[in-house]
C-alpha cells in the first residue's frame, strides 16, 4: 500500500518532465543496460558518497545482518519512470538518531521530526546518487518524496520483483541496511 | 554588501540546516536565513522579505522548485537576484529545465561546503 503511493508520487514527478522527455522515454529501453543498473557497485559507491559528503563519515559494506533493536526506522523513496520500484533505508532508532546528530550537530533521545526527515533525505539523496550512476536511468526516473515509517516487528514484502539489491553498512558501531527494489524496467 | 539575506526553500528542515550551515562555511557570515517548506511558502517570504540569494529544492510536494521559479518569474519577484537549485536531480535534462526556468546555479546533493562556495560566490560577487 505504501509503495503502491510512493511510486504513483514518484511517476507523477517524472511526468512533470513533459511531453518531449515523456516522447523520448517511449523509445528509450534499460532492457539492454540491466546489468549496469543493477550493478551492486553502484549502490555501494552512492552509500560511500552520501555517508562522505553529508556526514563526513566513512561507511563500510558488511556481511553480518543488520543490528537488532527493538523499534527501526524505515525510509522509502519511489521511483518512476523507465525504472519502477523504490529505494528504501533501514535502521534501528539508536542508528537513526546517530546518523541525524551527524546531519544536524544535534543530540538526540528519541526518534522525533528531525530524526525521521533527516533519515528521509538519506533515502533520497542515496536514490539520487543511484540513479544518477546510470545517465539513461538518471534521465528518465522520477524520484517520490520520501516517506518515512517508525515502530516495531514490521516487515516489508514486495512480491516477485525484477531485481533486488540490499546491502547492510556499518559505520561508527552502528549499521543500516539499503535495499533497491526494481519491480518494473522498460 | 553588509549582511547576505538568503532564502532557503527546501520541504526537509534537517536540510535547510545544513544548506545554511554550508552557506556559513563558504563565508557567507554574517547572514539573514528566511527559511521555507514549499515553493508556495517561498513566494510568500519574497512578498514580504527583500533577499540577495535564493537556494530551493526541486523536488518539493504542494509546488516544486521549477514551478516555485516560474512564478517567481511570472510575478516579477526578486528580479536580480540569482537563484542555486540543491537537488538530488541531476541529469542534463534537469539542469536544462531549471535554467531554462531561470535558475542561475545548480547544486546535486549530496554535496560539500566546498562545492556550495565555489557555486554561491561567483554568483553574489556578479550581482
Amino acid at each position: 500500500m505504501l509503495l503502491y503511493g510512493v511510486r504513483k508520487a514518484a511517476i507523477a514527478t517524472q511526468r512533470g518532465g513533459g511531453k518531449d522527455e515523456m516522447e523520448r522515454t517511449m523509445t528509450l529501453s534499460l532492457r539492454k543496460s540491466v546489468d549496469q543498473v543493477a550493478d551492486p557497485k553502484n549502490l555501494d559507491a552512492s552509500v560511500d558518497e552520501v555517508f562522505q559528503m553529508m556526514l563526513g563519515v566513512n561507511s563500510q559494506r558488511s556481511d553480518e545482518p543488520l543490528d537488532v533493536e527493538p523499534e527501526s526506522v524505515t525510509a522509502v523513496v519511489g521511483f518512476g519512470g523507465l525504472l519502477s520500484g523504490a529505494c528504501v533505508f533501514k535502521s534501528g532508532s539508536s542508528a537513526a538518531m546517530k546518523i541525524a546528530a551527524h546531519m544536524t550537530g544535534m543530540e538526540f533521545t528519541e526518534v522525533d521530526d528531525t530524526v525521521k526527515d533527516g533519515i528521509g533525505e538519506i533515502c533520497n539523496m542515496l536514490a539520487g546518487a543511484w540513479k544518477g550512476k546510470v545517465p539513461d536511468l538518471s534521465a528518465n526516473c522520477g524520484l517520490s518524496v520520501p516517506a518515512v515509517i517508525t515502530g516495531r516487528d514490521y516487515n516489508l514484502h514486495v512480491q516477485a520483483p525484477e531485481f533486488k539489491l540490499c546491502h547492510v553498512y556499518k559505520f561508527d558501531d552502528s549499521s543500516f541496511e539499503v535495499t533497491i527494489i526494481c519491480d518494473g524496467l522498460q | 554588501m553588509s549582511e547576505i539575506r538568503t532564502l532557503i526553500v527546501d520541504d526537509s528542515s534537517v536540510m535547510r540546516k545544513i544548506v545554511e550551515r554550508s552557506l556559513r562555511q563558504a563565508g557567507l557570515d554574517p547572514m539573514v536565513v528566511y527559511e521555507a517548506g514549499s515553493g508556495v511558502e517561498g513566494l510568500e517570504v519574497l512578498r514580504t522579505k527583500e533577499v540577495h540569494l535564493i537556494l530551493s529544492d526541486i523536488n518539493m510536494p504542494s509546488m516544486d522548485g521549477l514551478e516555485f521559479l516560474r512564478q517567481l518569474r511570472a510575478q516579477n519577484l526578486a528580479p536580480n537576484v540569482p537563484v542555486v537549485m540543491i537537488t538530488t536531480e541531476s541529469s542534463e535534462e534537469h539542469v536544462k529545465q531549471a535554467i531554462l526556468a531561470g535558475a542561475q546555479g545548480y547544486i546535486r546533493k549530496p554535496f560539500t561546503a566546498e562545492q556550495v562556495k565555489e557555486r554561491v560566490l561567483p554568483l553574489l560577487n556578479a550581482a
